[in-house]
């Protein structure tokens, strides 16, 4: 990480966006509080001046003598002087004001003015009112404002050192919020080099100091997730693919060689030649159903969406499969119901519902009963199948759904493994869910769907 | 003699489909191009056109049986495509076709459905109120069935398909046919379903098995026989 990166981060720049416009903020108030307080502490002196200056009107001149006598023992150091002079400006009585000339007749009277006295080698700042009496003497009432002096100071002060703090501070924070986002951005960086490699099952980092960001990564990382399942599926299916395929082809290989190998009579060629294209016709009937569960997924059936009533479906497919199961000894039945329509393909719920019950039907034993319910309730719509076979285990039923998924002991039972990939697939395309559970005992399979989304 | 014109551009499929066709009767006919098929339907007069749907050169197999409809050859047409998609059969049809189907197919579903074409033009559809085939009456009006005299009891789905057979008697039937045109759905490996249906049909137009009239032709579908 270089400062350059740093420096580009948005977390830095944010930092010290911030900074600066609370910089500004934050001088423009201590400003306006130092000018108020100064103010104030100028109207307040002045106030004190004038009710000073008060019991000096209309006194005579032995009380005025009398009274600044006794001032002056008060405040022996004239820090609040007050002076009688003559009319023509010289000193008459009342506080020392030291060597330094002052006009005091070309000032205002009864208005507030400042003035500068020098005092043991300082110039020290004085405000003072004068009062003019009639003889044309005049008596001037001043404070040394040393002290408010040192107020404004210490107040100039406090505000640079706190300003002086607020930058620093906030350096330090935009440069730790941006070392941050660096370091984040760092290990995402490399978490997602990781997965370009190929290490698939890597994620990116999710402890960040940046909210936004993680939420971000954790959005990545089950995108991530999907895409390793989809290609540890696809993977699966190409393994499946060729294992299925491979065994039939055998078979079929075989049987040609024997055919060649032992044949003898027009008889037995023709049965060689028929059980040949028995194996063929299964090899496209599983081609053909790869294609219909890709054709489904793809979702351009949509397009041939009409309405549908699932009760009417559910009906034929059990009419459809009632001689099936009659002929297993299995009882099969549906729940009579209303109508329940919905937007959808009839002949892909057909095959669906279809798919189900042919299940049922190869797992169910001879004696048991197959129930099909449609059924629309405030859990949404759709159908169920419910079987007596031995149901499927909980950790296999999200196996079952994929392609060419065949539980161990259904190994050896007919069938090509896609039948509830396709009807996951077509759930999928009808915004349904597959659901399965245990019926205690067998095994219940149901597709339901939002309610009267279609209507 | 019954001529059929063969549009495929694969000479190998040609080859096969042709063979098929003449052994079940047909005289066949081949082009390779759409245009060299337009320029042949145009010229002489076929009972029937087998049409793939990817045809090399500016003319596909829809575009070929678009100008052959507004040029008003009205011949029935069964187009072939490996395409299997819903949509993809719609637009065939849409595009003037009579029959789909889809690649790869078994040669006795191409002649059941060529066949059902020519029957349906060389007799057109009239309300008829009773079938008969041999000793089989059927009541389209009262719904009722007998056999050589004996009426027969039939749920409605096995009427129909009692029906469907009837109305093709002496052609094979396929199950897909069977299963489109009496359920209603489309549907591609209903097979072994159809048969337990059949079988309880068998067995109630003749429970003893002295008379088999619904034959089972291999692989393929059922043929309902006029026996005696």
């Amino acid at each position: 990480m270089r400062l350059a990166d740093l420096r580009r981060t948005t977390s830095f720049r944010l930092a010290v966006l911030f900074l600066l416009l609370f910089g500004v903020a934050t001088t423009l108030l201590c400003s306006f509080i130092f000018m108020q307080t100064r103010n104030y502490l100028d109207r307040r002196a002045e106030e004190v001046l004038r009710e000073e200056l008060f019991p000096f009107r209309g006194l005579n001149a032995a009380e005025l003598h009398q009274l600044l006598a006794a001032h002056v023992a008060m405040d022996p150091h004239a820090r609040r002087p007050i002076t009688l002079f003559g009319p023509d400006g010289a000193y008459l009585a009342g506080s020392q004001l030291g060597s330094s000339h002052f006009q005091i007749m070309a000032e205002p009277a009864d208005r507030p003015f400042a003035f500068t006295l020098q005092r043991d080698g300082q110039s020290v700042q004085f405000r003072g009112v004068a009062l003019t009496y009639p003889g044309g003497q005049r008596l001037l009432v001043a404070q040394d404002m040393a002290g408010a002096q040192a107020f404004r100071g210490l107040l100039l002060d406090s505000t640079l050192w706190g300003g002086l703090a607020t930058v620093v501070l906030g350096l330090i924070g935009a440069v730790a919020a941006g070392v941050g986002a660096v370091r984040h951005i760092d290990r995402i960086t490399r978490a997602v080099r990781g997965i370009v490699r190929g290490d698939l099952s890597g994620r990116l980092p999710t402890r960040g100091h940046v909210r936004e960001l993680d939420q971000l990564a954790h959005e990545i990382n089950f995108m991530l997730g999907e895409i390793e399942r989809l290609m540890e599926e696809v993977k699966g299916v190409c393994d499946n693919v060729a294992h299925d395929l491979r065994t039939p082809l055998t078979r079929l290989l075989a049987g040609l060689e024997r055919a060649r190998r032992r044949a003898a009579s027009v008889d037995e060629y023709e049965a060689a030649v028929d059980e040949a294209m028995q194996e063929i016709r299964g090899l496209l009937k599983t081609f053909a159903a790869m294609l219909r569960i890709a054709e489904v997924e793809s979702g351009a059936r949509r397009a041939g969406f009409t309405a549908v009533d699932l009760t009417q479906v559910g009906a034929d497919v059990v009419e459809f499969y009632e001689p099936m199961a009659e002929q297993k000894g299995v009882a099969l039945g549906i729940s009579d119901g209303a109508s329940v329509p919905m937007q959808g393909d009839p002949s892909l719920l057909f095959e669906a519902l279809s798919n189900l019950v042919d299940n049922a039907l190869k797992f169910t034993p001879s004696g048991g009963r197959i129930d099909v319910r449609v059924f629309s309730d405030d859990g949404g719509q759709g159908f169920e199948v419910s079987d007596t076979g031995p149901g499927i285990p909980a950790e296999q039923r999200d196996a079952v759904q994929r392609r060419f998924y065949r539980a161990e002991q259904s190994r050896h039972t007919p069938g090509s493994g896609l039948g509830l990939a396709l009807v996951s697939g077509v759930a999928g395309l009808h915004d349904m869910r597959v659901r399965i559970e245990d019926a205690k005992p067998g095994c219940r399979i149901a597709l339901v769907g939002p309610r009267g989304l279609q209507g | 003699m019954t001529r059929v014109l063969i549009v495929e551009d694969d000479p190998k499929t040609a080859k096969e489909i042709m063979a098929a066709l003449s052994d079940h009767g047909f005289a066949v006919d081949s082009a390779g191009t759409g245009r060299e098929g337009v320029l042949k339907a145009a010229a002489e007069s076929y009972d029937a056109i087998v049409l793939d749907r990817m045809l090399p050169g500016g003319l596909d197999g829809l575009g070929m049986l678009a100008t052959l409809r507004s040029a008003g050859i009205e011949t029935p047409v069964l187009i072939l495509s490996a395409l299997s998609g819903v949509d993809e059969r719609v637009r065939g049809l849409r595009a003037g076709g009579d029959d789909y189907l889809t690649k790869p197919f078994d040669f006795l579903e191409l002649t059941a459905r060529l066949d059902v074409l020519l029957r349906r033009r060389s007799s057109a559809p009239q309300r008829e109120t009773m079938l008969r085939v041999g000793a089989l009456e059927m009541d389209l009006l009262t719904h009722t069935v007998s056999h050589a005299g004996k009426p027969v009891e039939l749920l409605p789905r096995e009427f129909r398909l009692l029906e469907c057979l009837m109305r093709h008697a002496g052609q094979v039937v396929t199950r897909t046919m069977l299963f489109e045109e009496v359920w209603n759905y489309h549907y591609v490996e209903p097979t072994n379903v159809i048969d337990v249906h059949i079988g309880k049909l068998r067995r109630k137009l003749d429970p003893d098995g002295s008379r088999p009239i619904i034959e089972t032709v291999r692989g393929a579908g059922y043929i309902l026989r006029a026996a005696g």
